[in-house]
């Protein structure tokens, strides 16, 4: 990884240059360590870029209200592309997170007979079920990651809607209050997206097992070969992943005071995908961002933010947000190919 | 994508070139993305779209459905002899009936349980009841199992409106009358099935415009939340309400038309998001309940009051959104009547009593607001 060392802003274009003429054609240097650059510090250039045209264009943007109202927006999908950026970093992928919201989300009303609480962990807990198979297909049995979670996503919604049936209010003051609450005027579901990137960045970042999942990423051959754990490293990320999203989903239904098996986490892998991506996680493993992640979630939700704020239709939004994705896409592709 | 990458991977010169096709090849993305949610969609095109509801309680006697505008007399609909098939005693018959999505939703539930109800009211012999779990190729097979095992009528609420052709030539072959419910086919009527049954979508747009104007007293910024894009119950909910509203009511100015896919989350968070930018939005239509309870919630969040500060219309009729009304935190729903049984075995009865029945028995919906919605709430699905 650190091979391609970034220079910071001012220096790339023309340090980047200079060295070029060692090795290569000076145009293609420069495209790659601008390439680089971008793909390093792109997505908090675009967050930045978007702020700056939604605080001139789109009335009442500067606010505290708006501010509480994008970070509770993005507070789920937050959640849930930490797991998928730790899944990603590992060369896999997590369809399953969508299915894994709604069945905590079905699940969860059902025990309240339990307290609040209790019903949180019920819902919570299934999380890291559906990780545990998820892993264990995955890391044991040697199913491919993508086949093994989709599995789960189709299953677990089936299943989410057999357990829950249709919509069901939640009433529970505990509920209502975790979603609509707030401590020192920070929402609470806030606080929990906070304290998952606070969680998983110290996992990524300080700890051995943050170092083995980016090198089973990066090598899986070497690491087993150096003696990493890798089954167990594999089906604890997965756990991790399940567990944040039925985080999510808890909190989701806990905002919309309503649990909806059928709709809950509709198309959330993507989304959660998407943020990784645009944040500068390589699809092929081998790093995790963090900061990146939670930039590239917000960098989504102020593009649908925007589009609503100025009655854009859907057709259009739609495009837009696939060109978006297709460009972060495009960038990382660029990276690599430059490197082989 | 992959092509993009091997191609970057082979020649690194070409960059601009590289940077053309990735261009085109996300323009090409982004067209078959938009291809196939229209596709998707217009496979989803009525009423059972827009029906996850609260609770699957029963239809009440009181709730069945009326004929709206019937053209019986005209005597250009569809006899017996003009359809040619032979005379049956519903009471003595088998009777199929093949169920478009799963009963999870209330709207199917709701209209599984009226045939149901109603079948045995009548009498009839037997009843056998599939589902096609939004699956076209599904009901084509379920109806061609019924017709194997003997049904001699069958009612079906289509999957799609195009494609059920095998079903209904193998309907046809076996001189079994087809009544189709709540999705109209494109086929011909008459020929390859009998009439259809059905809301008046664009109308039910039509009132809740009205009901807009009289919860409004008609004056107010209305923020719209559209249904699933390229459906075609989306479409004629938002034209017929916007048609009304340019033709009638000058005062109401719709401010915003943002798609929440029929979703309550998707209502709520939109409806925040319009708040937020649009705080001069006192007024929020929804073409379903479950968008409009999303929006209640989110207009609560805002710190305003649902039902005054902000007014909410919606369609469908379920049991939360008529009970929202009685709390006073709702305005108006017009309804879409799933309760087909008792219309569709009167327009049986007629037709093997020889009248002719029209190409489309329009029914018509009911519609709550706080004078009824108290009494109503018994009676919604």
């Amino acid at each position: 990884m650190s091979s391609a060392t970034a220079p910071p802003t001012a220096q790339a274009g023309g340090t980047g240059g200079q060295q070029s003429g060692v090795q290569e054609p000076t145009p293609a240097r420069r495209r790659r360590v601008d390439g680089e650059w971008v793909r390093r510090n792109g997505v908090y250039l675009a967050l930045l870029v978007l702020v700056v045209i939604n605080v001139i264009i789109t009335p009442h943007f500067v606010s505290e209200g708006s501010l509480r109202l994008q970070l509770v927006q993005v507070a789920p999908v937050v959640i849930v592309a930490l797991g998928m950026a730790m899944v990603i970093g590992t060369e896999g992928i997590d369809l399953s997170v969508g299915a894994v919201m709604a069945l905590s989300a079905a699940l969860m009303p059902l025990y309240l007979g339990y307290g609040t609480v209790g019903a949180i962990v019920v819902g919570v807990g299934i999380g890291a079920v559906t990780g545990l198979v998820a892993g264990v297909l995955i890391a044991k049995v040697g199913v491919q990651p993508i086949v093994a979670t989709l599995g789960i996503m189709i299953g677990g919604r089936g299943l989410a809607i057999v357990i829950g049936g249709s919509i069901k209010s939640i009433d529970d003051p505990g509920l209502v209050a975790l979603g609509t609450g707030s401590f020192l005027t920070i929402p609470y579901t806030v606080l929990v997206a906070l304290a998952a990137v606070l969680v998983v960045g110290f996992l990524v970042r300080r700890t051995t097992y943050g170092r083995q999942v980016v090198a089973i990423g990066g090598n899986r051959r070497a690491s087993l070969l150096a003696g990493l754990p890798v089954s167990r490293v594999l089906i604890t990320v997965y756990v991790v992943s399940g567990l944040l999203a039925a985080v999510a989903g808890v909190i989701l239904a806990a905002r919309s005071q309503a649990s909806d098996p059928t709709k809950i986490g509709l198309l959330m892998e993507l989304s959660a995908i998407t943020a990784v991506v645009i944040g500068g996680t390589p699809l092929s493993g081998g790093s995790v961002r963090i900061l990146g992640t939670v930039a590239g979630a917000l960098v989504m939700q102020l593009i649908t933010s925007t589009l609503i704020s100025h009655n854009i239709p859907d057709s259009m939004a739609q495009m837009i947000q696939a060109a978006v994705v297709i460009l972060a896409v495009y960038v990382q592709i660029g990276r690599k190919g430059a490197r082989s | 994508m992959s092509q993009v990458t091997s191609t970057v991977k082979g020649d690194r010169q070409m960059n601009t070139n590289i940077r053309k096709r990735a261009v085109m090849g996300a323009a090409t993305f982004a067209t078959l993305a938009v291809l196939l949610t229209g596709c998707t969609n217009s496979g989803d095109d009525a009423a059972g779209s827009d029906d996850t509801a609260s609770s699957s309680s029963s239809a009440d006697e009181d709730s069945e459905q009326v004929v709206k505008d019937a053209t019986e007399a005209s005597g250009d609909g569809c006899t017996i002899d003009k359809y040619g098939v032979d005379k049956l005693d519903l009471k003595d018959a088998v009777v199929g009936f093949s169920q478009s999505e799963p009963d999870a939703a209330a709207f199917r539930a709701a209209e599984t349980k009226s045939i149901q109800d109603e079948a045995k009211k009548v009498g009839v012999k037997k009843l056998i009841v599939t589902n096609a779990n939004a699956e076209l190729p599904k009901q084509i097979s379920d109806i061609q199992d019924m017709l194997t095992q003997g049904v001699q009528v069958l009612i079906v609420a289509p999957v799609n409106s195009d494609g059920l052709d095998p079903a209904l030539n193998a309907a046809r072959d076996a001189g079994v009358p087809v009544l189709t419910i709540d999705r109209k086919l494109t086929n011909e009527s008459c020929k390859d099935y009998v009439s259809f049954l059905g809301s008046d979508f664009y109308e039910q747009g039509k009132r809740a415009a009205d009901a807009m104007n009289k919860a409004t007293d008609g004056k107010a910024n209305v923020a719209i939340l559209l249904g699933a894009s390229g459906n075609n119950v989306t479409d004629q909910r938002n034209a017929g309400f916007v048609d009304q509203v340019k033709a009638k009511y000058p005062d109401l100015k719709i401010v915003a038309q943002q798609t929440a896919n029929f979703a309550r989350d998707e209502g709520q968070s939109v409806t925040e998001q319009l708040l937020q930018s649009n705080p001069d939005i006192n007024a929020i239509y929804a073409h379903n309940d479950e968008m409009g309870l999303g929006a209640e919630t989110a207009i609560q969040s805002a710190g305003l009051k649902p039902g005054e500060d902000v007014k909410i219309v919606s369609i469908d009729g379920t049991k939360n959104a008529v009970q929202a009304i009685a709390d006073g935190k709702y305005n108006a729903v017009i309804e879409s009547n799933p309760r087909f049984g008792p219309l569709a075995f009167e327009t049986l009865d007629k037709f093997y009593g020889g009248d002719a029945i029209p190409e489309d028995v329009i029914i018509e919906d009911r519609e709550y607001d706080s004078s009824n919605a108290a009494d109503g709430v018994a009676g919604a699905f």
